[in-house]
C-alpha cells in the first residue's frame, strides 16, 4: 500500500504544480489569442 | 416524525455554510458578464462557421483554454468529487489514465490531426466524406441521441452544487428554481453568440477556476493537514481507499480498462473535444493544444477526487453531525452533496462567492459547448442532409438557435424525473457510449484502414445502441430475463427489516449480498439483502421516505456493471464493423474529396478543396 500512497503523493504534487505554470502561461497567451481573433473577424467582416 | 427529525437535521447542516450576500454579489456579477459577452459577440456569428467553430481561428493558449473550460464543467467537478469520496484515493488512477492518453493523442495526432486536416465542421461530416450521406445522417442522429441523453443530468447536478454550497433547502423549490435560472442564463448568450461568446465564457471560466481551483486546494490541505488527509483514509477505508486494482472501492482491473477507453474517447472522439480541435488554427495547432491540455484532463479529475476525499475526512475528523448524515448507519444523504457543503464549510467569505461563481462559469461553458454542439448536429448532419441542403446560412443558424432551447427544455425535464441509482460518472460513461462505441469504429476504421465500407459502418453505428443496457432503468425494465433474477413476485408481510413471500413456488439461493427492489405505487426502492431463509428476506432497514406496503411488489436481480456492458459494447461494435466491412465491401473508393486520408495526409489543395466543400454545405454566408 505504501508504493500507492507514495504514487498519488506524487502524481498531486506534481500534476498541481505543473498546471499552476500552465494556468498562468494560458492567461496570457490566450488573451493574446482573443485579440488575434477579433483582428481577424473584423478584418473578414470589413472585405 | 422521525422523517421531520432527519429534515431538521439536513437543515441545520446545510445552514452552517459560510456563504453570504457579498458571495450573492460576487455570483450575479460574474453572469451578468457573461449574457453581457453573448450579447456583444452576436454581431459576428454572421455564419455557420463562425458560429459552430468561431471561424476556425483559436490560437494555441485560447484553444487549451477553450477545451479545458468545456471539459471541466462542473458536472465534472461533481461526479469526480464523489467518485474521491465514495473511492479515496484509488480514484486517481482515473486522472492518471486520463491526462496520460491525451498526451499521447497529442503527441501522435491520433484521429484528431487527419480530422482536422480534413476541414470538416463535424464528425458526422466526416462520416459522409468518408462513407456517404446515409452515414452521416444516422450518425448525426446517434451521436444527437448519445450525447443529449448523456448531458440530462448536468443541470440537476450542476443546481445541486448551487443548492449545497449556500445552504438553500434541499427539498421543495430551491433546485428546480435553481435549474430553472441557470438554464435560462446559458440559453441566453448560447442561443446569441455561438461559439464566440463559448470561446470567451470558457477563456474567463479557464481563468477564474483555475485559480479558485489551486487556493482551494492549499485551504483544504491547511485546514485538514497533509498527512492527516492520507492517515484518516486508510484508517477508513484501508487498502482499497489507495489501490484501484482491489476489490472494495468500486474500482478493479475490469474498471481500469474501460477508464482507458473513456480517456481516450473523452478527448479524441467526444464531439465537444473534437470541436476544438476542428475550431484550431491548424493541424499543428491541434498537437501542441492537446499535449499540453493532457494537464487539464488530469486535472479536471485530480482535484475534484481530493475534494470529495478532503469532504470524506472533514466528516469523519472535524464535523460528526456531516459524518452522520452522509455516512451513519440509517438513510443517508445524497454523497453528490458531500463536497459543495465541505466547501460551504471551509472556504472564507468572498473566496466562496469567487469559487461559486467560478464553478457556475464551469456549469455554464460545459452547457453552452454542449447544447452548441448537439443543436449544430442536428442541424448539419440531420435536418440539412435530409433537406437536400437547400436551408440558408441565416436558416441554418435560426434553427440551431431553436434546438438549443428545446434540448435545454428537455434536460430540465430529464433531471427533474430520471431516477437511475448508479454514479453519475457511470451514468454518463453508458450513455456517451451509446455514441462513441460506434464511433470509435468509423472514425478510426474510416481513417486508417482502406477496406472500411459503408455498410460496416451503417452496423456499428446500430450496434452501439447495445450500451443503453448499462442504465439502471432499462436493466429494471428487464429484471425477470437477467441471469439470477427472481421475477417480480407480490410481498404478503413486511416489518423493519424484513419482507416475506408466501408463494410455494419461491425457493431461491442465497440472497444475500445483493439487493432486492421494491415497487410500490411505481416509485423504485432499491434495499440490501443481509439474510434470507426460504420466504423470509431481511434486508437493511428502508429509509423514512419510503414504506412499502404489503401487496406491492418486489423483484430481485444482479444487475450488470455498466463498466462490463460498456466494454463489450466496444468489442461487439468493432466486430460488426469489421464483419460489416468484409462481407459487403464499398464498390467504389472514397471520392477524393471525400479526403480519403488512410492513404495520404492531406495536402495544401486537398485541404483548399475541401475547404471550398465544407463551405458550401456549410451554407457560409
Amino acid at each position: 500500500m505504501s508504493f500507492w500512497i507514495f504514487l498519488w503523493k506524487a502524481v498531486f504534487i506534481v500534476g498541481v504544480v505543473l498546471f499552476a505554470g500552465m494556468a498562468v502561461w494560458v492567461t496570457i497567451g490566450g488573451a493574446k489569442d482573443i485579440k488575434k481573433m477579433f483582428a481577424q473577424m473584423d478584418k473578414e467582416r470589413e472585405e | 416524525m422521525e422523517s421531520e427529525t432527519a429534515k431538521a437535521a439536513v437543515e441545520a447542516a446545510l445552514s452552517q455554510t459560510n456563504f453570504s450576500a457579498y458571495d450573492w454579489v460576487i455570483v450575479g456579477a460574474y453572469l451578468l458578464i457573461s449574457v453581457f459577452i453573448g450579447l456583444k459577440v452576436k454581431k459576428y456569428a454572421t455564419s455557420m462557421s463562425t458560429y459552430v467553430t468561431a471561424g476556425r481561428s483559436l490560437g494555441t493558449c485560447l484553444g487549451i483554454a477553450t477545451m479545458t473550460g468545456t471539459e471541466l464543467g462542473l458536472i465534472t467537478v461533481m461526479y469526480s468529487a464523489q467518485k474521491g469520496f465514495t473511492g479515496g484515493f484509488a480514484a486517481f488512477h482515473i486522472a492518471t489514465v486520463a491526462g496520460i492518453v491525451t498526451f499521447v493523442i497529442g503527441f501522435t495526432g491520433f484521429v484528431v490531426y487527419r480530422l482536422r486536416a480534413m476541414e470538416v465542421l463535424t464528425i458526422p461530416e466526416f462520416y459522409e466524406k468518408r462513407f456517404g450521406r446515409n452515414t452521416r445522417i444516422v450518425g448525426g442522429i446517434m451521436l444527437a441521441f448519445g450525447g443529449i441523453l448523456n448531458m440530462g443530468l448536468f443541470l440537476k447536478v450542476g443546481s445541486m452544487f448551487i443548492v449545497g454550497i449556500t445552504g438553500m433547502p434541499q427539498d421543495g423549490s430551491a433546485l428546480p428554481a435553481v435549474m430553472i435560472t441557470l438554464l435560462t442564463l446559458v440559453l441566453i448568450y448560447t442561443v446569441l453568440g455561438g461559439m464566440l461568446s463559448v470561446v470567451l465564457t470558457d477563456y474567463i471560466q479557464f481563468v477564474v477556476l483555475s485559480f479558485g481551483l489551486l487556493i482551494t486546494c492549499i485551504i483544504a490541505i491547511s485546514k485538514l493537514g497533509w498527512s492527516n488527509i492520507f492517515e484518516t483514509v486508510e484508517k477508513v477505508m484501508g487498502q482499497p481507499g489507495f489501490d484501484p486494482t482491489v476489490e472494495g472501492a468500486g474500482f478493479g482491473v475490469e474498471y481500469m480498462v474501460w477508464m482507458a477507453l473513456i480517456g481516450m474517447v473523452s478527448c479524441a472522439i467526444w464531439p465537444t473535444a473534437v470541436a476544438r480541435a476542428l475550431a484550431a488554427d491548424s493541424p499543428e495547432t491541434v498537437k501542441k493544444q492537446y499535449m499540453w491540455s493532457s494537464l487539464s484532463f488530469l486535472i479536471r479529475f485530480l482535484i475534484p477526487y481530493f475534494w470529495g476525499i478532503c469532504a470524506l475526512v472533514y466528516f469523519k475528523t472535524q464535523a460528526p453531525d456531516l459524518d452522520e448524515l452522509f455516512l451513519g448507519d440509517g438513510e443517508n444523504m445524497n454523497n453528490l452533496y458531500a463536497m459543495p457543503v465541505f466547501l460551504g464549510r471551509i472556504l472564507p467569505v468572498g473566496l466562496i462567492g469567487i469559487i461559486s461563481a467560478a464553478m457556475i462559469a464551469a456549469f455554464m461553458s460545459t452547457h453552452d459547448s454542449y447544447l452548441l454542439c448537439w443543436s449544430s448536429v442536428i442541424t448539419q448532419d440531420i435536418v440539412a442532409p435530409l433537406m437536400g441542403d437547400k436551408i440558408t446560412a441565416k436558416g441554418r443558424i435560426t434553427m440551431t438557435r431553436m434546438i438549443i432551447v428545446v434540448i435545454g427544455l428537455y434536460i430540465l425535464y430529464w433531471g427533474l424525473v430520471y431516477e437511475g441509482s448508479e454514479d453519475i460518472w457511470d451514468y454518463m460513461a453508458v450513455t456517451g457510449a451509446i455514441y462513441f462505441t460506434g464511433a470509435v469504429a468509423l472514425l478510426v476504421g474510416g481513417l486508417y484502414w482502406k477496406g472500411a465500407s459503408s455498410t460496416g459502418a451503417m452496423l456499428a453505428l446500430i450496434a452501439g445502441c447495445s450500451a443503453v443496457l448499462g442504465l439502471t432503468p432499462v436493466q429494471r425494465s428487464l429484471r425477470d430475463i437477467l441471469p439470477g433474477s427472481v421475477g417480480s413476485m407480490p410481498v404478503t408481510e413486511i416489518g423493519k427489516a424484513h419482507i416475506t413471500v408466501k408463494d410455494a413456488n419461491f425457493t431461491p439461493d442465497s440472497l444475500v449480498g445483493g439487493k432486492l427492489h421494491i415497487i410500490s405505487n411505481g416509485e423504485w426502492q432499491e434495499v440490501k439483502v443481509v439474510s434470507n431463509s426460504k420466504s423470509r428476506i431481511g434486508v437493511k432497514p428502508w429509509g423514512s421516505k419510503f414504506t412499502p406496503k404489503e401487496g406491492d411488489e418486489f423483484s430481485y436481480y444482479i444487475g450488470i456493471p455498466g463498466t462490463r456492458v460498456g466494454l463489450l459494447t466496444v468489442a461487439f461494435t468493432i466486430i460488426v464493423f469489421f464483419a460489416g466491412s468484409l462481407a459487403v465491401p464499398d464498390r467504389s473508393p472514397p471520392s477524393e474529396s471525400g479526403g480519403d486520408t488512410s492513404r495520404q495526409e492531406p495536402t495544401g489543395e486537398d485541404s483548399a478543396a475541401e475547404t471550398a466543400n465544407t463551405d458550401e454545405e456549410g451554407g457560409d454566408a
